[in-house]
Formats: structure tokens, C-alpha cells, sequence
């Protein structure tokens, strides 16, 4: 039993006023009779001391009343459904790597599961099912499905990712399951009111809060530095309320460099120095100190040679070439550094650069392993553009970066620059996404792929005006030192985050390794490329014919990774009219019934009840108004 | 008010044909009834009837005897009033309830009662008692009158009547009998709410002062009914002032009209017992009727 509109209640009022009307007539008229003589044989002359005297008319009226507050506030009950009705239910999964947090000897993934499985194996044969699950997308896991076998192994099936999940991902999910009654939402954190609404009038959202608060160890960052030149760190950060010890190591192609126990303040951070290295390679930092949440406990970085790789930088501007060398030598200062104006550039006998940097100008057919393309110019020629030129459809005067990586929406639009908007040839996925200031049409900010002639980076705005160097568009920067390390790495060794799309040269076929273990086989794309999406922290082995490439994945989310205060708040109630109801509740498979009705039947057969004994008593007294 | 009916002329016409109902006091011989007229010393001869034994000897006829040789005595019709003395209660409890003008009634009854007596050339006072401020009982005679062509004087006695004060029926009918004034008719027209010794009391002295006792019983029709609203009140004697709460329904209703009937019952069986003309009128409206249909049935006229 409850109330859908408690806030009705207030319609209770009104049975104060009536108490006040029946206050206000105890006080009564004085009659002078001739004598009282002729009121002796009443059975009881003196009325009753009582404060409040009632009569059945008052409670008739008592009823009426409190039966319509009660209706306006929507009293219902819990009943079971009727038997001909199979119930729709959606089961909705947050797989963010939260989920993947060890609560003692279980995990909150498998707390879940075990809450879905109680609610499958008590429903009623006929009901079907779906199971939806989110992180960074929502996916259907199951359609509605009254094979209650294959729900059950869907749902254990399920597995978390080392991917944060985002509430607009559990909207979507919620809008996947909309064609169900009922949707049970498991997840480890509370979801706010507006992204339970996303399940649409008339549904019920029941939320299955799992898990408790603990404390979490998590590597945020690895750099390796400078090899034989300067020192590189990684970052620890403490995400719990209690200082902590860490222990942990950094590896080197899997020789130790670093073996260190720390102390870590409450929510507090440490920069680990460590180096200078003395060769490139894989760089490998592990949390040895165990904890709830695993996936952010390694990370990985590349430690490129000392070897002196040439490096070209093309374009217009001096201060952008001057720029542009400044941040190459920052990623690598062992790089040799050649700028160039594209109009006094002659092809004629330059070396094999390792990188080509060009801006504002076209590729005039550079030997590179990589390039990187800066607010590449529009073919204006009349001849058909060579291969390897990006097409350019637009431009924009004033570009803002929106979102950066994997749907990383930045907290505030970046304004940039003049930019550029390409038709991105398939083999390139997009690193960034910008819309106009003066429109909201999104394109590609930047951009990275492989083709046939190696790795090409894009950066679709003007980089002109010291761009890189303001400090008011340090995203920019960052953006471009990224884009140039991806560059740099070598192709068959890729250090990703989770989430991201990644492909890497293959043969026909290609095994992949994941992290714990498991491989299979996928095909390669026409461009003889294998395409891939990390889910797991780790490492990923593609082997093919054509020879075998490294994936390492890494993972950190300042908000997934924080597991101490998700369990601490509870849902909040969402202003649509899904309404989400608490743990007990939504226990067990019942239907709500409202109340109103019969509410309101009761109120008439009151007020009907009262008319009769009121026009009863005028016949009786011959009065006419009673 | 109902008072002022009473001497309105179409009504007084249709009193011209009753007589007040009287059992004493009245003459004997056969023929038509004589109001107030005994046999006895008078100057105007009557009749002649034989001489019976024990005649008096002083009204034998000794003309009639010496012609025809018979004793015949003579009757001589003597002129005696019967007075008649109409005791009004103007206590409080006349005046409630209003609607019912209980009142009124009374003494536009007693008003008609004394205009059908002075028909008899009897003499007719009208008198009303209550109680004064000070405790002490008042009791307010107006003077006799004889004939009808007086009756017009009660009308300022009548209209000028106003309740209040308890009831005190045995001591103001104590200080009727203290003019010591020769038995005639009394009658008495009040609610008797009182106790019944009260008015046993008051009873008992008229009587033993040889009156013929009339009573008139005069109950408003809704204190009789106990038709009051329903609801509750605070109800308030009129004349000692006592305050009560009662809750007045169905059930209320039927004990008022038990107590008003048992009220009645007592009375009319103590006149019954003791020889007292006993007429119930209850109600203002049925005024006319209680006086053309309920006096002459019960013998207060006829």
C-alpha cells in the first residue's frame, strides 16, 4: 500500500475544517421552554461533557471526506498481477569497471545477477525478459525472450568492462527497454532522476543499488620520459577516505625499474619519478597492493628510442613551424627537427623522414612512415588530387573542440581557431569532434588511421597565433602531443585507452589474444586492417600472417575508479513520471492497484447515506432546512 | 394576539346562543332554566302549586283558598347573581413558547367564558395572578359586571395583561377566598406547570369555599408535541431560571409528550375525583373550536 501523489494529503485539511464546524456547533442555542417539568422523562436530559460531540452524520461525513483526500493522493495497493497478464520486464546492467569491484568474496557485478536471477526464477512462466547492458554504449544483451533458460545464462554471462559508465548510456538503455512494464536497473552508483525518466511515462523503474564504499589504489598516469635523458613518473592516486599503503613496481620490457612503497593521503595523489631509462621499450606500472577495483591498477606506456629519427615540418607560418618543432622536441628530444616553407621546399632528395608534419599547405609526396595533416588546405587544382590528400568539404571561421577521445564530453567547449572539414576516408576513426561557434554542426577535430603509406594524424584547426602555446587552450596541446606519440609508436605496438577503436595491420585473418586469456579469430578489412575495441585493461596480441601486433589498454575514470562514495547516496527520484521505487518494493512481482475508485464510491455512498438520514429527519420534524 | 378575538363582534354572535354550564345555584322548577334565579323571598309572583306538608305557611294563598276552596301556595321567584370569577394565570410559563400564545389563549377563553356569563345577567369578574418581584403573589381582580352591554370593559383589562413571575395558584386563589365573598363559579385557566400539591391546594380551597370549580387546562401545541428542531440546547425554565442541556430528538420528543399527557391525565382525574369541570385546551389554533365544540361537550357551557 502506498500513495502515488502524497503531496494530495494536504486535502486531509479539510477534516479539520469539519471538526471545526462541529466545535463551533457544541455551542448551543439556548432554548427557554415554560418549565422544564415537561422534560423530566427524558432517558438522559443532560447531554454528554465530551469536547467533539459526534453523531453518525459526522463520521458519514468524516468518511466522504477522507475517502477523497485519500483518493486525490492516489492511495494504492500492491497486488499481484492478474493471472492471464505476462509481465514485460527489462533488466538493465551498469558493466561499467565499477561493477568489477570485490566486495569480500564476491564482486557487485555478480551481486547483481544473483538480485536479476532471484527476480527471473520467481516470475511466472510466460513472463519474458531482456537484459540490456551499458558502459560507454548501451547493448542489447537479450531481446524480450519468455525462454526463461536463456535469460538466466545471458544474465550470467554478463561481464564487466573496464569502461566508465555514462548516465547518457544508461538513458539509452532505458529507451531500448521501453517496451517493457517494469525495468530493473542494477547498477553500483545512483542514477539521477533525469536519466531514469529516459524510461518513459507509465513504466516503473525499480533501482538495484549493489555494492558498498571501499577504498581504491589507481594509476592515472604513465610517462615514461626521455630515454637516457630524463627522468619519467607515473601518478597514484588514493581514492578512499583512509591513507593508504602502495606498493608498487615499474617494469621495462619486463625488467624491473622501480620497486616502491608509498604512503598516500586521504584522496590525496603522489608523482613516482623514476628513470631516466636506458633503452626504449614497453613501459609497464603495476599496483601491487591488492584492492577492490583491478583495472587501474597497470598501465602501460611506450619508451621510444634514442635513436635520432628525422622529423619534417612543413608550412606557411614561421611561428607555427617554430611552434610545431617546440612540441616535437618536448615528445622527443632526441629527434632531429627540419622545418620547411612548403613554397621553398624542394622534394628532390630528402631523406626518409620517421615523421611529416604539414600544415596549411599540400602533401607534395614526402617519404615518411607518418604523417600528421594540420588544417590540411582544399585541393583547388583542376587535376584530380593525388592519393594520400584528405578531402576538404568546408571550413569554419571559429571551431570548438566538444569532446575529445572516447566520449570524453569536455566540461567546457574549447574555442580554437579557423577549421577545416574533411570527408574522413574510412580507415580514419575520429579522436575529436568539434562543432561551428556560429552552428551546432559537429565534424572531426582530429583524426588518426593507417593506410597503405603508414600512420596519419589529423588536426583539422589552424594552429596559427602560438595556438599550441596559450595556455588558455592547453587541450590543444594536449591534443597534438597524443597525436604525435601515436605517430611516433611504432605500428604494431599500440598503447590505447579501454574504449578506443584500434586497428592494426593483418593478413586475411588475425587471432586475437585478449587479457584473460580467451582469442578468436576476426577477419581483415579491405586494407588489409584489423579493427578492434579494448573492453579489458591489458594487453591484446593480434596475430596474423602478416606478423604480430601489440595492443595495450589502459584504463582510469576519475568517477567509475572512485568506488568509496557509490553505494553512500541513494537514487534519486526522476521528475518524468517513471517512477523508481526502493529495493523492498520492487521485490516482488506485484501490480498496482489504485484505489480511487472505490474511494471515491465510498465518499457518494456516504454522502448518499447522509442525505437519506438527513431528509429522514426533516420529514420526521417537518423542518425544512436540516 | 388571541385576546383581541374575543371581542370582535362576529365572534361574539356566535357565543349569543351558549350559556355558561352551571350545576348549583340555579332554580328548580321545570321550564326552562333559570341562571341565578332560587326559589325564596322575592317580590315577583311565580306560580301556584298545591300545598305539600311542611310548606311554609306565610305564602299560603287564602284568596285562592277562599274561592276554590284548595290551599295553593304561592312561589315568588327571587333575583340571586351567581358570581362568577375567572382566574387567569399570567405566570412566565404562559408566555412560552411565543409561537404558541398560550396566553392569549386563556384569556380570550376566559374572556368568552365571561362574555356567555354576563348572557345570565350573572355578575363576571375577571382576574389574573403571578407572582411579583419580591416573592410575593399578585393577584389583579377587574370589578364584577352584569350585562353584556359591559363587556366592553373587560377589554382594556384583557389587552393590558402581561406574563411574568412564577406561578403561585394556591396563594392567589388564598387571597381570592379572603374577600370572603359568598360560593359562585370558579373557573381557572392556567397550564399547571406546577406541582400537583400546588394546584390541589388551590383547588381544595375553592371548593371548600362552596365555588363551583371550573378547570381549563391551556397548553401551547408545540410544548405538548415537543415539536422543537432537533439538535442540542441549553434549555432555560422559564420562571425559576434553571438551566438544563439536553440533546432533543425523536426520542426527546415522545418524552415531552408523555409528561405533557400524564400531566393532563393527573389533573383531569383529581377533578374527576372532587367534582371540578375539567377542559383540556391545548393549542391557540383550535381556539374557536375548543370553545363552539370542547366547552359545551365537557359542561363549561351550553
Amino acid at each position: 500500500m502506498g500513495l502515488l501523489n502524497p503531496r494530495n494529503l494536504v486535502y486531509l485539511a479539510s477534516l479539520a475544517v469539519l471538526v471545526a464546524i462541529y466545535l463551533r456547533a457544541r455551542a448551543k442555542p439556548t432554548l427557554e421552554v415554560s418549565s422544564l417539568m415537561l422534560f423530566e422523562e427524558l432517558s438522559a436530559p443532560m447531554a454528554s461533557s465530551r469536547v467533539l460531540r459526534t453523531d453518525l452524520l459526522f463520521w458519514l461525513e468524516a468518511a466522504a471526506l477522507g475517502a477523497l483526500a485519500m483518493a486525490l493522493a492516489g492511495l494504492y495497493v500492491l497486488r499481484p498481477p492478474p493471472p492471464a497478464h505476462h509481465a514485460r520486464r527489462a533488466f538493465v546492467f551498469d558493466l561499467g569497471a565499477g561493477m568489477s569491484a570485490r566486495d569480500g568474496r564476491t564482486t557487485r557485478i555478480e551481486e547483481a545477477r544473483r538480485a536479476a536471477l532471484d527476480l527471473v526464477n520467481s516470475a511466472r512462466p510466460g513472463d519474458s525478459f531482456s537484459v540490456i547492458g551499458y558502459a560507454l554504449e548501451a547493448a542489447v544483451r537479450q531481446a524480450p525472450s519468455a525462454h526463461q533458460a536463456a535469460v538466466r545464462r545471458t544474465i550470467e554471462a554478463l561481464q564487466p568492462m573496464a569502461l566508465p559508465a555514462r548516465a547518457a548510456a544508461l538513458r539509452t538503455a532505458l529507451m531500448e527497454a521501453r517496451g517493457a512494464a517494469e525495468i530493473d536497473v542494477f547498477a553500483d552508483r545512483p542514477a539521477t532522476g533525469d536519466a531514469l525518466s529516459a524510461a518513459g511515462p507509465g513504466v516503473r523503474v525499480h533501482f538495484h543499488q549493489v555494492g558498498a564504499p571501499q577504498g581504491n589504489l589507481a594509476i592515472i598516469a604513465l610517462e615514461s620520459g626521455a630515454v637516457g635523458s630524463s627522468q619519467g613518473h607515473l601518478i597514484v592516486r588514493n581514492l578512499s577516505e583512509q591513507a593508504r599503503l602502495c606498493e608498487l613496481t615499474v617494469d621495462l620490457d619486463s625488467k624491473e625499474v622501480l620497486h616502491i612503497t608509498t604512503v598516500l593521503d586521504p584522496r590525496g595523489q603522489s608523482v613516482v619519478p623514476f628513470g631516466p631509462l636506458k633503452h626504449g621499450g614497453v613501459v609497464h606500472a603495476h599496483i601491487l597492493t591488492p584492492d577492490p577495483l583491478a583495472a587501474d591498477n597497470e598501465r602501460w606506456a611506450y619508451a621510444s628510442n634514442d635513436k635520432p629519427d628525422k622529423v619534417l615540418v612543413l608550412s606557411p607560418d614561421p611561428d607555427v613551424r617554430d611552434d610545431l618543432a617546440r612540441v616535437l622536441l618536448a615528445v622527443n628530444q632526441n629527434l632531429i627537427v627540419t622545418t620547411a616553407d612548403p613554397a621553398k621546399f624542394r622534394l628532390a632528395g630528402t631523406p626518409r623522414y620517421r615523421l611529416a608534419v604539414i600544415h596549411d599547405a599540400y602533401d607534395p609526396g614526402i617519404d615518411a612512415a607518418a604523417r600528421l595533416v594540420i588544417y590540411p588546405q582544399p585541393w583547388l587544382e583542376h587535376s584530380p588530387p593525388p592519393a594520400g590528400q584528405l578531402p576538404v568539404v568546408g571550413s569554419v571561421a571559429m571551431a570548438e573542440m566538444q569532446e575529445r577521445g572516447a566520449d570524453q564530453t569536455l566540461g567546457q567547449p574549447l574555442l580554437l581557431s579557423p577549421a577545416r572539414i574533411l570527408a574522413l576516408p574510412s580507415w580514419m576513426s575520429v579522436v575529436a569532434r568539434g562543432t561551428d561557434a556560429a552552428s551546432s554542426a559537429s565534424f572531426a577535430l582530429a583524426a588518426f588511421g593507417y593506410d597503405a603509406r603508414g600512420a596519419t594524424g589529423l588536426l583539422a584547426f589552424n594552429v596559427r597565433d602560438h595556438l599550441l602555446l596559450d595556455p588558455d587552450k592547453l587541450e590543444a596541446l594536449v591534443l597534438t602531443i597524443d597525436m604525435v606519440k601515436r605517430l611516433l609508436a611504432p605500428q604494431e605496438l599500440q598503447i590505447v585507452s579501454t574504449g578506443d577503436a584500434v586497428s592494426v595491420p593483418a593478413s586475411a585473418s588475425a587471432t586475437i589474444i585478449a587479457p584473460d586469456g580467451s582469442a578468436h579469430t576476426v577477419r581483415a578489412d579491405a586494407i588489409g586492417r584489423v579493427h578492434l575495441r579494448p573492453l579489458e585493461a591489458g594487453r591484446y596480441e593480434i596475430v596474423s600472417s602478416a606478423g604480430r601486433s601489440v595492443v595495450y589498454a589502459n584504463y582510469f575514470d576519475a568517477a567509475e575508479s572512485d568506488i568509496s562514495a557509490a553505494a553512500s547516496a541513494r537514487p534519486a527520484r526522476p521528475s518524468a513520471p517513471a517512477r523508481p521505487t526502493t529495493k523492498a518494493e520492487s521485490a516482488g512481482t506485484m501490480h498496482v492497484a489504485p484505489l480511487a475508485p472505490w474511494l471515491i464510491a465510498l465518499a457518494l455512498a456516504a454522502m448518499l447515506v447522509e442525505s437519506a438520514l438527513l431528509a429522514r429527519k426533516a420529514m420526521r420534524w417537518r423542518v425544512r432546512n436540516v | 394576539m388571541l385576546e383581541a378575538r374575543a371581542f370582535e363582534p362576529d365572534f361574539l354572535r356566535r357565543l349569543d346562543g351558549l350559556m355558561l354550564g352551571v350545576q348549583r345555584a340555579r332554580t328548580v322548577r321545570a321550564g326552562r332554566r333559570t341562571l341565578g334565579r332560587v326559589q325564596g323571598l322575592g317580590i315577583e309572583p311565580e306560580n301556584f302549586r298545591e300545598y305539600t306538608e311542611g310548606d311554609d305557611l306565610r305564602f299560603l294563598d287564602w284568596n285562592a283558598f277562599a274561592r276554590l276552596d284548595e290551599l295553593m301556595i304561592r312561589t315568588f321567584r327571587a333575583e340571586r347573581e351567581v358570581e362568577v370569577t375567572i382566574l387567569v394565570d399570567a405566570s412566565a410559563s404562559m408566555g412560552v413558547p411565543a409561537g404558541d400564545d398560550k396566553l392569549g389563549l386563556a384569556l380570550g377563553l376566559g374572556a368568552a367564558l365571561a362574555y356567555v356569563a354576563m348572557a345570565s345577567n350573572d355578575a363576571v369578574r375577571l382576574g389574573i395572578f403571578t407572582a411579583t418581584r419580591m416573592g410575593g403573589t399578585r393577584l389583579h381582580n377587574s370589578p364584577f359586571h352584569r350585562r353584556r352591554e359591559l363587556y366592553p370593559a373587560f377589554r382594556p383589562f384583557v389587552t393590558g395583561v402581561r406574563c411574568g413571575g412564577e406561578t403561585r395558584m394556591a396563594d392567589a386563589v388564598g387571597r381570592l377566598l379572603l374577600e370572603r365573598r359568598g360560593g359562585g363559579v370558579a373557573i381557572l385557566i392556567s397550564d399547571f406547570l406546577v406541582s400537583a400539591g400546588e394546584y390541589q391546594q388551590a383547588l381544595d380551597r375553592l371548593l371548600a369555599a362552596r365555588h363551583e370549580v371550573k378547570v381549563v387546562h391551556v397548553l401551547g401545541e408545540r410544548e405538548a408535541n415537543g415539536d422543537y428542531p432537533p439538535g442540542s440546547y441549553r434549555l432555560r425554565d422559564s420562571e425559576s431560571g434553571e438551566i438544563c442541556e439536553v440533546a432533543i430528538g425523536p426520542a426527546a420528543a415522545q418524552a415531552c409528550r408523555r409528561r405533557a399527557e400524564r400531566l393532563s391525565s393527573e389533573l383531569a382525574q383529581y377533578c374527576a375525583n372532587h367534582g371540578v369541570i375539567y377542559s383540556r385546551a391545548f393549542g391557540a389554533a383550535h381556539f374557536e373550536e375548543i370553545i363552539m365544540r370542547e366547552f359545551p361537550r365537557l359542561g363549561v357551557m351550553r
